[in-house]
Parts: structure tokens; sequence; C-alpha cells
């Protein structure tokens, strides 16, 4: 390189007025390319060149709290949408979006409070959001019962976490749920911690009651020619991790399993990588791996995904705009191997 | 912590099995759901497989409150 080449496009000024549109912003942040907001004005193109790759299969890995935090909605859209192609989440996450599916509310609520008297009120708190408690007895209860059902329609076969979660979101009634969506959409939605979440407790609850003599069996290893067999007859893989922890590593697992690795990846993420752990692991450590191509286009953004992810999102669809139309690649290969045209 | 579990008054809602159901008035017992009863009582219920609480909690105390205001 010759010093010329350091010095190719210079820093253009932020300029703002009252009239500016979401992408309009970003495209502002994209001039400065700087920091924090060129990283974003970057995940937004690549998100966009995902969208509109027709050989590209999109994985959403979600962890951290930020279903009771306020966006299940719009991941439940996205999944409506086509725009995300697969979920890969916690358990926790999938929990709190049965509450709301089932009644139940998160409130807003402050990080500035008596902790113990919360819990003698049995309210729970993640951050500045509240629960009360009796949302998730009620999920408990309902969720036990219909761990009971669902065993008893599977005759003691044992299910995929995908499974699982379709069988959930079969019985959930509620638009705005993402498990109802991924069910209707045939998205899948992979849960590979399961376990360690309500759900877990609830198959206690449900395993331990005196008559049950075929408790549910999900079977976590299940999942993994699943996801693998969608990398593998994918062309091309691209991930949106929010977070990181077991769902960021299930996906990029699968891209190293097929040996192809991601070709496009956008990380959300407050974790740093000097203590070791995969969330806050760098995308330059993961091509190490072979998890996603040195090639790829890849960005990390060190910020609240609350935050970003929604502007992620809306300045992708306002690129995109209303008319556009998204056929999952896997669908139209499948809708076209029965002879669809 | 033995000393304050001998004083506690004998209500689901000082059970250790009870969980908020619809504050303060009902609870869930998992005790009875493992039984196959009917695991929503009333707060100020009590039953003979009560065995106390080991943290406190305002269930007993508010569901009194409402039961005296009715």
């Amino acid at each position: 390189m010759q010093r010329k080449d350091f010095l190719q496009e210079p820093v253009k000024h932020i300029k703002i007025n009252g009239k500016l549109t979401v992408d309009q912003l970003i495209q502002q942040f994209k001039n400065s390319g700087s920091f924090g907001a060129g990283r974003l004005s970057t995940a937004c193109d690549i998100y966009e060149r995902m969208a509109r790759d027709d050989e590209c299969t999109i994985f959403l890995a979600l962890a951290g709290a930020v279903v009771p935090a306020g966006m299940r909605s719009l991941i439940a859209d996205l999944i409506r949408e086509r725009l995300i192609d697969v979920v890969v989440s916690t358990g926790a996450n999938m929990v709190h979006d049965a509450i709301e599916a089932l009644g139940g509310h998160h409130y807003k609520g402050h990080w500035l409070v008596d902790d113990y008297m919360l819990y003698k009120y049995h309210i729970y708190r993640i951050y500045d959001v509240f629960v009360p408690e009796e949302d998730f007895t009620k999920l408990d209860y309902r969720l036990a019962e219909m761990f009971g059902e669902i065993a008893a329609g599977n005759n003691g076969k044992s299910l995929s976490s995908n499974e699982f979660a379709w069988e959930l979101g079969k019985r959930l009634n509620d638009s705005n749920s993402i498990l109802r969506a991924a069910y209707e959409a045939k998205t899948p939605i992979f849960l590979p911690a399961v376990r360690d979440s309500e759900f877990g407790f609830i198959h206690w609850l449900h395993a331990s009651r005196k008559n049950c003599r075929n408790p549910l069996v999900v079977d976590a290893f299940k999942d993994v020619p699943e996801i693998v067999n969608i990398c593998k007859r994918s062309p091309k893989n691209g991930m949106i991790v929010i977070g990181g922890g077991v769902p960021r590593n299930t996906v990029q697992s699968a891209a190293l399993a097929c040996k192809k690795g991601m070709d496009y990846a956008i990380i959300i993420t407050m974790d740093r990588p000097e203590p070791g752990g995969l969330s806050g692991s760098t995308l330059t450590e993961t091509v190490s791996w072979g998890k996603v191509k040195s090639a790829a286009d890849k960005v990390m953004i060190i910020s609240d995904a609350m935050i970003v992810f929604p502007i992620i999102v809306a300045s992708v669809i306002e690129r995109l705009g209303e008319d556009f139309k998204r056929i999952p690649y896997l669908k139209r290969r499948d809708f076209q191997a029965v002879g669809g045209t | 912590m033995g000393e304050k579990a001998r004083v506690k008054q004998k209500f689901c809602g000082n059970c250790g099995n009870h969980n908020a159901y619809n504050y303060p008035d009902k609870i869930f017992c998992s005790r009875r759901f493992s039984d196959n009863k009917n695991p929503i009582v009333q707060t100020l219920w009590c039953c003979e497989e009560w065995n106390p609480s080991s943290q406190e909690c305002y269930c007993v105390e508010e569901a009194m409150k409402n039961k005296s205001s009715k």
C-alpha cells in the first residue's frame, strides 16, 4: 500500500433537518463513515444485500432479553414478511413471547428500585422491565397442560426444538407472537438451550404430575442435522446476531459443519473480545474457525440492540419499498421441486 | 429463620409451594398441581401439606386487607 491509498475518502459531515427519514439519517451516517455511525450504516447495507440476494438464507440469532423489552412484534413481522428465514433463540425469549400470547404483559419499570420489595410483591425485574409473577404462573399452568397434549399427540416420539416451537406456536392464538408467526410461515425456530429457561421448569411441572406416564421429550441433538441441512442446501447463508451466546454459536457452527462459512454477518453486541467469550468474539476471530468466510460481507456493532436493530430494520424496509416481496431460497426450491413454477 | 417460620400463620400465601396467580387473593400451588388437584386456591386457605415459605412476601397481608375491605 502506498500513502495515498490510506487517504481516499474524506469524512463528509452529518447534516440533519426536520424531514429526514430513518434511511436518510443512515445515509448521513454513511457519509461520515465513522465509529458506530459508520458501522450502523454498513449493517443496513449488508442486510439490504442479504434481503435482495435470491440465494441467501437469513438466520436471526437471538439472545438477551429483547422480547420482554419490546422487540416481539418486530421479529414476528420480519418472519411474516420473509425477511428472516430461520430463527435461533434462547428459550427465555420465547417464554416471554408466550407470556404475552397468553395475555400477560411486561411493564416499564426502573433500575433503581428496592428489589427485595419487588420480591415480596412477586414482581421480577429485567433491568428496567418488570414482570408480575402471576404472568409466569399462568404460563406455567397453561404450558404444562400443552406439554401433556403435545406429548400425547406424538406418542412418546422425541421432537427437535424446532418441532417443539411449532407445536407451541400452533396453540398460541396471537398474531403478534413470534412462535405463532414462525408456525404459520413454517419458519424454522430452533431453541438449542431450551431447558435453560422457564420451559425447563414447566417441563418439570408437567413430568412430575402423578398421572404423567409419557412426558414430552425434546431432543436438542435432533436440531443439528436440521439446521446443518438448511445451511448445506442454501447456496449462501447470512446471519444477524443479537447478543450472541448459544444462538450465535448454533448458527455459526451449522455453517462450519457444512464447510461453507457465513457469506453475510451482522453482529450487535455489547460484549468484549478480551475475556474470550463467544458473544464478544470478533468476526475475524470467527473467520479463523471457518464459521464466517474471510470474504464475507460483515460488520460488528458495539451497541444496545434495542436501539440499533429497529433502526436497521426501518432503514432496510424503506430501501426495499412496499412492493418488495421476498421468497426464501429454500421455499422457492422446495416449491419448484414439487412441480411449481 | 426458624423463629420467623414458627410464627407464620398457616395460610397458602405463607406456604413454600405458592406462586402468585391472581395477586393477592389467589395463588398457584405446585404441590396440588403435581397431585392432579385444582392448583388455584385462595391465599388465605390452607391444607395439611402446608410448609412455611423460607422468605417473606406480601400475599397474606394484602389478601387480608382485601378481605377486610369487602
